[in-house]
């Protein structure tokens, strides 16, 4: 969903234009703000105590390293595995319902990672868990099924709830491919399974590396999976020191290597976003006829109503039955509406406003850095979009670290205010807006505004009585993406919430680890349903759903 | 030798009233081109398709080099078919280099093998040194030698060229066939080349083939094609005709311009029309004539005068370049007569057909003016 349109599908491609000064000063002020936690963290953890910095790496760095790396590898080939083969049959197959099936696909989306982890460890875990408990009672005796916990049980949480980013890229390339190419391999003397594994998924690989290298970044941001099933990475083990322990110079060095890590990742992400655009195609566009796939129709359908059913109709009917559970005992009822500042009203409200003022932020800040690399394409503009692209390496307990330090420096008066959490939001989410907001000013030819000065207006005017009402369909879908995400956000929240604030994710994660399922699974239905609609709102958008 | 021939091919796509492909049958001797011409959706495409094998037909039978390749029961899968095909917008693998695209076909030969004849036929199309660009780094032109190349490496005994010109600049249109001609005349290639442009049709085949409607109209030499088309519509598809009302008679055909003395086969009195080109018509200034000029058109080389007949008929006529005449004068118009012209049966009754003009000839002459 953060794709950018390909450059040469651009129509403006403006030469050499003389710059605009403002412009130009404030998305240079936007990127400032945007890096100044990354270069603050980073002299941080070069100035740590060398003591520090010996005692990690003599115990806990090498492990942690090992451990994220490790999930990360596997998380990303399973959604890969998954994403592409998923897409595969609803794009190139004659699959029945693909419709149906595409939008509940990329329904888990809406499900928070760590609310998948929490209906698998009530399902799962060794003593009390409802499959354990029902396999003993069908059968009479326990038997030793495998721990939820651990590597295996991240991998598998991990994997069925991020595969969506894989399987949306690789849906759409894999609709997006003119069917000549494969035509043109077969008349070269290539076999249908040839042609599949030599032209059709070569050409895929923008697009699934792309959503890969997405949910690789995601992982190594991941805090709440992780930290439920006991699998300790390099997230987990800085907000132990920060939230515990309170030793920011050893988080200060973990979260140095782990954004030192994610940057590798980001410019590769960002270099395929640069080579997608080879795939383009002059005439009109033919789809390949879909593939008959006879007797095979049956077990595909299962398998992928079995992913649906793991990632989506599970957790959903587990935290629907639990919020029916909630509602009927009273206690628990009591506990889950009580009014004042501990009720499910205020815990929804600050949800909502942190998520949307992040939202509204967000896409006002993007617009100028997008407009400058769009409008005036060159070194400078290009580096200011690249620097606000670095909150996708931003973990959110590293930006959580780092403003904490800033704010208790050079900012005290914002501590125990909500402004941090904001900032944390959009320093994290801001990607995706620029993102949005450069694709759709690029769609727009720069002639327009250009016609709107020649007939009278200035640049401003033209601005918001051209420009802005084209793209304003575009900058709303970067927000409500920011939206989604903010939303969702966990570790970052739980860190910066000044005593007391509450939102729906903090909620129900406290909840939770603490044990009480049935009580958080009103909460946990909510922020669902809320993730839900501005996500639907993303989809329609997308051609793969119309 | 016959390289290939179709018989009675047929293709019908769902919910379409008529055929794609109704009927069909040729055949191509070894190292002919043969263009296949017609107005975009008479079914060219689709016949290009069949005999590829990317497509399956509902009757009919194609084959290839003797060898049955489609007919009831009998499917050869397009990668045995040993055709080489040529896409209209060239479909060189955007993930493969210039050199990986045109070895795509020579897979399972040696390296060797495979590296000298990738070289030749770079060599043979002008794109030496190009080996390790992608396709996106190429000019249309240059793209479009490399699907030649990578068509014609794997030495097919058969190449389908869809409308391979029709994504270039009009420039580098006219460059390319002339360079592609010569190059596919070298190699001796069998070769079917489907355009929707006229002139390309007559400058690449040694035959042409009109087709309309999934049918062909007129298979044959471009000359015959041009100077004796079989049917109206490939008189007006194939070269500007406009057409003269006439009556048949014993010993020629009467027209507003004058008596066409010529045999003709119609039975005296028949309503025919006859296709008449601007080097058909000349023209002398005169008071009490049968027209007027109604516009000029000056093409360098020569004028191209557009007349309005007194009956309401418009003909063209060429005149020399220094020859400038302005509209409105009235002129007396006849027919050259030094070769015979073609005659249909009129399609409508005759008296609703005074005027007679085809609209599709005229808009022609307007968008080359």
């Amino acid at each position: 969903m953060a794709r950018t349109i390909p450059v040469s599908a651009r129509i403006s491609q403006a030469p050499a234009r003389a710059t605009s000064l403002r412009l130009m000063v404030a998305a240079g002020l936007v990127a400032l703000f945007v890096s100044i936690p990354l270069v603050y963290l980073f002299v941080r953890a070069a100035g740590a105590d060398p003591a520090d910095w010996q005692r990690l790496l003599q115990a806990r760095l090498w492990k942690l390293l090992g451990n994220t790396l490790t999930l990360a590898l596997l998380v990303t080939s399973g959604t890969t595995l998954l994403g592409v083969s998923l897409a595969w049959f609803t794009e190139r197959t004659d699959l029945p319902g693909r419709k149906l099936l595409r939008w509940m696909l990329a329904m888990p989306l809406a499900i928070p990672t760590y609310l998948g982890a929490i209906v698998h460890l009530a399902l799962m875990r060794p003593r009390g868990g409802l499959i354990p408990q029902g396999v003993e009672a069908l059968l009479g005796v326990s038997l030793p099924l495998p721990s939820p916990l651990g590597l295996a049980g991240s991998v598998f949480v991990l994997t069925f709830f991020m595969y969506p980013y894989v399987y949306l890229l690789s849906g759409a390339a894999f609709r997006s491919q003119h069917a000549v190419f494969e035509e043109a391999a077969r008349t070269l003397g290539r076999t249908p399974w040839q042609t599949f594994w030599q032209v059709t998924l070569p050409m895929l690989r923008p697009g699934v590396l792309a959503g890969a290298l997405l949910v690789a970044l995601d992982v190594l941001a991941e805090y709440g999976t992780v930290a439920l099933l006991r699998y300790e990475t390099f997230s987990s083990a800085i907000f132990v020191q920060l939230a515990g322990r309170y030793d920011r110079s050893a988080a200060s060095i973990l979260s140095g290597v782990l954004v030192g890590l994610a940057m590798l990742l980001l410019w590769a992400e960002l270099r395929l976003q640069g080579e997608a655009r080879s795939t383009q195609m002059e005439s009109a566009w033919r789809p390949a006829p879909p593939i008959a796939l006879g007797v095979w129709k049956g077990p595909a359908l299962l398998f992928v109503l079995g992913v649906t059913a793991i990632s989506l109709l599970v957790p959903l009917g587990v935290l629907s039955a639990w919020s029916v559970q909630a509602l009927l005992d009273l206690p628990t009822l009591s506990q889950v509406v009580r009014t004042g500042s501990q009720g499910m009203v205020h815990f929804v409200w600050n949800s909502l406003w942190t998520s949307l003022l992040a939202a509204l932020a967000a896409m006002t800040l993007a617009l100028p850095v997008a407009r400058f690399s769009v409008r005036y394409p060159g070194r400078l503009s290009h580096l200011l979009a690249r620097v606000c692209q670095v909150g996708y390496a931003l973990p959110g307990v590293v930006i959580a670290l780092s403003l904490v330090l800033l704010i208790n420096r050079f900012l005290p008066f914002l501590y125990a205010t909500p402004v941090p959490i904001l900032m944390a939001y959009v320093l994290r989410h801001m990607p995706q807006a620029v993102r949005a907001a450069e694709s759709a000013l690029g769609r727009l030819s720069a002639s327009l505004e250009e016609a709107a000065r020649t007939l009278g207006r200035t640049s401003l005017l033209a601005l918001i009585q051209v420009t802005l009402p084209l793209v304003l369909p575009g900058l709303l879908a970067g927000g409500a993406l920011v939206f989604l995400t903010s939303l969702k956000e966990l570790p970052a929240t739980l860190l910066l919430r000044p005593a007391g604030f509450d939102t729906l994710a903090v909620r129900v994660w406290v909840w939770a680890s603490e044990g009480f399922y049935v009580q958080a699974a009103p909460a946990a239905l909510i922020l669902v349903l809320a993730s839900a609609l501005p996500l639907s709102f993303l989809l329609r958008r997308e051609p793969l759903f119309r | 030798m016959i390289r290939l021939s179709v018989h009675g091919l047929t293709k019908f796509f769902p919910g379409a009233l008529a055929p794609a492909v109704d009927n069909l049958s040729f055949s191509l001797q070894e190292g002919e081109i043969l263009s296949l011409v017609g107005p975009s959706g008479c079914g060219k495409t689709t016949i290009l398709r069949l005999i590829a094998g990317l497509d399956r037909p509902n009757h009919g039978q194609i084959a290839i080099n003797g060898r049955l390749v489609t007919a009831p029961g009998v499917f050869v899968p397009p990668e045995q078919r040993g055709v080489g095909m040529v896409f209209q917008d060239h479909a060189l693998f955007p993930h493969l280099t210039v050199f990986e695209n045109v070895a795509f076909g020579l897979h399972g030969r040696p390296g060797r093998e495979k590296q000298a004849r990738v070289k030749e036929m770079l060599a043979l199309v002008g794109m030496e040194g190009f080996e390790r660009r992608y396709p996106h780094a190429l000019s249309g032109g240059e793209r479009q030698r490399v699907a030649l190349a990578r068509a014609m490496a794997p030495r097919p005994v058969l190449v389908l060229m869809d409308e391979p010109f029709s994504s270039l600049d009009a420039d580098l249109r006219l460059e390319m066939r002339e360079h592609v001609r010569n190059i596919l005349k070298a190699m001796q290639a069998t070769v079917i080349f489907v355009t929707h442009d006229q002139d390309e049709a007559l400058f690449m085949g040694d035959r042409i083939a009109v087709i309309q409607h999934g049918r062909i109209e007129q298979i044959g030499a471009p000359e015959e094609i041009f100077h004796a088309s079989a049917t109206r519509f490939v008189a007006e598809f194939m070269g500007d005709s406009n057409f003269l009302a006439g009556i048949a008679r014993p010993e020629g055909i009467e027209t507003e311009l004058g008596l066409l003395r010529q045999e003709h086969g119609f039975p005296a009195g028949t309503w025919v029309e006859i296709a008449v080109r601007a080097d058909d018509i000349d023209f002398d200034l005169s008071e009490n004539g049968n027209g007027v000029i109604a516009r000029r058109f000056f093409r360098g080389a020569f004028n191209l005068y557009r007349l309005r007949l007194d009956s309401g008929q418009t003909v063209h006529a060429i005149k020399e370049h220094t020859c400038t005449l302005p509209p409105g004068i009235r002129i007396r118009a006849r027919l050259r007569g030094d070769h015979p012209l073609r005659a249909f049966p009129m399609p409508e009754p005759a008296g609703e057909r005074q005027v007679i003009g085809p609209m599709t000839s005229q808009r022609r002459q307007n968008k080359s003016a």
